[in-house]
């Protein structure tokens, strides 16, 4: 049995793999299961040849998916439908935000089993932040507090090589739009309308968001398209602050005796909200191995195995009792995340999400360009804006959703 | 006797020297070796991408086993060790705290020195770079070692070139087995549209787009008749061209005007198809939804297939034409009687299997000798046209008409019975009776034209089309014999003649066929008064 996965945990992903697929192998040893790890980029454009394999191509039983991608899973007839495979499979112990993710839309049949969640808050460097504020709660609240403490941590960090206040959190070291979008609820702007008929990325406050977020790259807060590791990160000291999700922050802290400490994503209106990204699993319609395929997703919902391998990835369980046992074992935790909870929002489960995260992230992709080329303009991220918004509407036209 | 380096290098190429079956399969391989042969902590291969001056991140190997991972580094963030990569092949300056080497992977070096902004013009496509990071004991790359790992650097990029080539070729083959496979299917289809959806289903599926779709012209290429496609679940949809809309409409001119219909940044292809100057149709091509590129050679190949598929779509539509008019009397626009045979007998495998009932009409036109002869041949054709034109708009779209020889014609009405049929004969000869001879050929005096008309039935009056034919034959007869003008069903005219010969008195005054309505139009107007 193959399990494409994606690297939850970074450079140390094979190893928690390993140790997770040996537990399972404990309980089931006649099940054979591989790990693949592949990016979400990889994943993603292997989604559309699934369906029709060469005969020299994998064909993986079990693929690990963000949680909005079921509907397109569905809608182009690769995902198994879990509800026929096991009638008495539920989802009354998922979290309830995550719950719509798993379904194929207007209907209640499963098609993806959530793994587990994570949401995005700013980091921060207590020993750094104690430097250039005295309150820093406040001070980060307002996106606008960011910026100004960002001036204030350059300032005092002038004589060190390679310093940047802000860490980047993506992966490539470029602009995310998953940590753009909290500056873009912040404003009141969102990807789609309510009844999710039309897009929104062409609004005023959708490109205000968005400017507010590259903003920390324009004034060179944040290093984009450098070498990883080399400039700008908490643990080396080159940073003091970093918008992400809760990975990685917990390990380095603790390895280096560091105190990071977690605030909502300063809001540049009103209310702060983070973004809630979620993992789900689903069976390849194809799978021979369907029933060890269940096996192994239903392992993975078990509270223990959800608390075990969140712990790994430094994650959140995606069930309630896992849930409610892992944040209610640190008061700080308890503390700081309830409230970011509470108020986080995620992306819906259309078919064309995926496709509307990848038109936004080449936007972003070629903004980053030109911020390091010295040639970006808000204008021509507006035009892009509109442009995309445009593609987006036919998109919504012809998948309807 | 090889030196040290000499049989490092010969033995790193005895393990690659090999078929991979991609570059990730050969990355799998090389990236371990290196990582063994030098005792590096990480090695990373990153592809160059050309457009945004970036290298990207595809592998990293650690311990033993590679994997994804991403990073993109823009060269403009690092002119000075992208510069000496580019010089010597290798670049030993770096902003990481630990040794860290980068080496260049690529077929052709600039051999002048550069100035800094020609960078990026000399990074070409197809060429990679590799970061060897050796963190946990901070060792140094040596001088031996770095002349070395140039050398296996060199090594790979032949492999990865060779690799590169072998995919292109097996590509390659793969679309000509698939669109050779698909051509065979589409030629041995009966049906043109069975054909067509199984040459859509091919392609989304050989080809992995996301949506295909056939727009089909109307006879002069001026209209989108209809619309074949094939979504992202595999379905097949058809669409009447006309309920199009307005965007796609406009489609036809600008794929028909445009002559650059490839680029390479987009994830939709348009192709023409044309026969010649003849517009047949265009087919296209999209990854709207995924976001892939369609690439060059798919392109190129699609556009010979289309080339092949817009021949034989203009030949199976001259076939239908053809066919078309071989069973099409050209005077009355009536089916000719071979075609009516043939649909007949399915028409009554079908009732006999589902138990239906069937009935058939069979007429001719009154005094039409006599038309022909006092009128003229013209005037003869004129009616024929007018009767037959008045049967096309009189019957249901399942109704059979015929012309099955001069003044004769036959209609099959499936699934009806004697009395529905009768009430079809009345209605066409009422219509008809409504026509009348053009004046100049009259002087002015109304000569209208009527018909007379035999039913039968099935399964009452027969089991088989030469019985009922025979039957309503008979009826017509009777009809004709009474006067004309009026019709008869079969069973009636066959009851009262039996009747008849029971008791021949009570019935002689009156024949079947009287019983029959009688049409207006009796012997005061018909042509020969």
């Amino acid at each position: 049995m193959i399990l494409w996965a994606m690297p939850d945990s970074g450079a140390k992903t094979k190893e928690d793999h390993a140790s997770f697929v040996s537990l399972f192998k404990q309980e089931y040893p006649s099940v054979d299961l591989t790990v693949r790890v592949f990016t979400r980029n990889v994943l993603w454009r292997r989604m559309f040849s699934i369906k029709n394999p060469t005969h020299e191509e994998e064909i993986p039983d079990i693929i690990q998916i963000p949680h909005y991608w079921t509907a397109l899973l569905v809608r182009e007839g690769v995902a198994a439908n879990l509800s026929e495979l096991d009638p008495g499979l539920s989802l009354s112990e998922c979290l309830l935000p995550l719950k719509a993710h798993c379904y194929q839309p207007g209907t209640k049949d499963i098609y993806s089993y959530p793994w587990w969640f994570d949401l995005s808050a700013l980091h921060y460097r207590a020993d750094h932040l104690k430097l250039v504020t005295s309150n820093p709660e406040k001070d980060l609240s307002t996106w606008q507090g960011l910026l100004d403490v960002c001036e204030a941590l350059r300032e005092k960090f002038s004589d060190v090589p390679g310093y940047f206040p802000m860490q980047n959190s993506d992966w490539r070291g470029s602009l995310s739009m998953r940590n753009a979008l909290p500056c873009v609820w912040g404003r009141g702007g969102a990807l789609l309308s309510a009844d999710r008929g039309e897009t929104l990325v062409g609004t005023k406050v959708f490109k205000e968001g968005l400017h507010d977020y590259i903003t920390l790259a324009l004034k060179n807060y944040m290093p984009i398209l450098r070498e990883r590791g080399s400039l700008g990160t908490m643990a080396s000291g080159k940073a003091s602050m970093m918008i992400s999700r809760k990975q990685g922050v917990n390990t380095f802290s603790a390895r280096r005796g560091l105190r990071v400490r977690t605030l909502p994503v300063p809001t540049t209106g009103e209310q702060s909200h983070a973004y809630l990204s979620a993992m789900n699993l689903f069976i390849n319609v194809r799978s021979q191995h369907k029933k060890d395929a269940l096996k192994f997703i239903k392992f993975c919902a078990r509270p223990d195995m959800q608390l075990k391998y969140a712990g790994m990835i430094e994650a959140f369980p995606a069930f309630e009792s896992a849930f409610e046992q892992f944040i209610f074992s640190s008061s700080q935790r308890l503390q700081t995340y309830t409230g970011i909870l509470s108020t986080a929002r995620t992306l819906p489960n259309i078919t064309v999400m995926g496709t509307i995260m990848e038109i936004l992230k080449r936007i972003l992709a070629v903004c980053a360009t030109q911020i390091v080329e010295n040639r970006f303009t808000q204008a021509s991220l507006d035009r892009e804006l509109d442009l995309a918004a445009k593609e987006i509407e036919y998109l919504l036209s012809i998948y309807e959703g | 006797m090889l030196d040290r380096k000499s049989y490092t290098l010969y033995k790193f190429h005895k393990q690659l020297n090999q078929s991979f079956q991609n570059k990730r399969s050969l990355l799998e391989c090389a990236l371990p070796a290196l990582r063994n042969l030098f005792k590096l902590d990480r090695v990373y291969f990153f592809d160059w991408q050309q457009e945004r001056a970036l290298l990207s991140l595809k592998m990293m190997c650690k311990k033993e086993y590679c994997m994804d991972m991403q990073e993109d580094i823009s060269v403009l963030n690092e002119p000075v060790f992208l510069r000496q990569l580019l010089q010597t092949g290798i670049a030993e300056t770096t902003d990481l705290s630990y040794p860290a080497l980068y080496v260049l992977v690529k077929w052709e070096r600039p051999s002048v020195e550069l100035k800094a902004g020609e960078i990026h013009s000399y990074m070409q496509e197809r060429v990679g770079v590799l970061r060897l990071e050796r963190f946990r004991k901070n060792r140094v790359f040596t001088n031996a070692e770095i002349d070395l790992i140039k050398d296996l650097g060199l090594e790979i990029s032949h492999n990865l070139r060779n690799t590169e080539i072998d995919q292109a070729k097996n590509q390659r083959l793969r679309v000509s087995t698939a669109l050779n496979d698909l051509s065979t299917i589409f030629a041995s289809s009966l049906r043109l549209n069975d054909g067509l959806e199984l040459i859509l289903k091919g392609v989304q599926k050989y080809f992995r787009f996301d949506r295909v779709r056939l727009y089909l012209t109307d006879a002069d290429g001026s209209k989108i008749k209809s619309v074949l496609g094939v979504d992202v679940s595999g379905k097949v949809t058809h669409q009447d061209g006309r309920a199009l809309h307005e965007g796609e409409e406009k489609l036809l001119k600008e794929v028909f005007e445009s002559s650059a219909t490839y680029r390479s940044v987009r994830s939709v292809v348009y192709i023409p198809l044309k026969v010649q100057r003849n517009k047949v149709g265009f087919l296209t091509f999209d990854n709207l939804l995924s976001r892939r590129k369609i690439g060059y050679l798919d392109f190129i190949s699609l556009q010979q297939f289309a080339t092949q598929m817009a021949l034989t779509i203009d030949n199976a539509r001259l076939f239908e034409r053809v066919q078309e008019l071989s069973n099409y009397d050209e005077l009355t626009k009536l089916p000719v009687r071979r075609y009516f045979n043939e649909k007949f007998a399915e028409e009554l495998y079908r009732s006999k299997r589902f138990d239906l009932t069937l009935s058939l009409i069979i007429m001719d036109i009154d005094w039409f000798k006599q038309i022909n002869d006092g009128y003229g041949h013209q005037i003869g054709d004129w009616a024929l046209k007018e009767v037959s034109s008045v049967i096309r708009n009189s019957l249901r779209q399942t109704d059979v008409p015929c012309r099955f020889g001069g003044d004769e014609m036959i209609i099959m009405l499936p699934r009806t019975n004697g009395e529905e049929a009768k009430i079809i004969a009345r209605r066409l000869q009422e219509r008809i009776h409504a026509i009348t001879l053009p004046d100049r050929y009259t002087d002015g005096e109304p000569v209208h034209l009527s018909i007379s008309q035999g039913i039968s039935s099935y399964p009452q009056d027969g089991l088989t089309p030469e019985v009922l034919l025979e039957k309503a034959d008979k009826a017509l007869y009777v009809v004709k014999q009474n006067g004309r003008g009026a019709f008869a069903v079969y069973r009636e005219v066959a009851e009262q003649a039996e009747a008849a010969v029971e008791s021949p008195s009570e019935n002689s005054a009156k024949h079947p066929a009287e019983t029959s309505e009688k049409s207006p139009a009796d012997a005061s107007s018909h042509p020969e008064k």
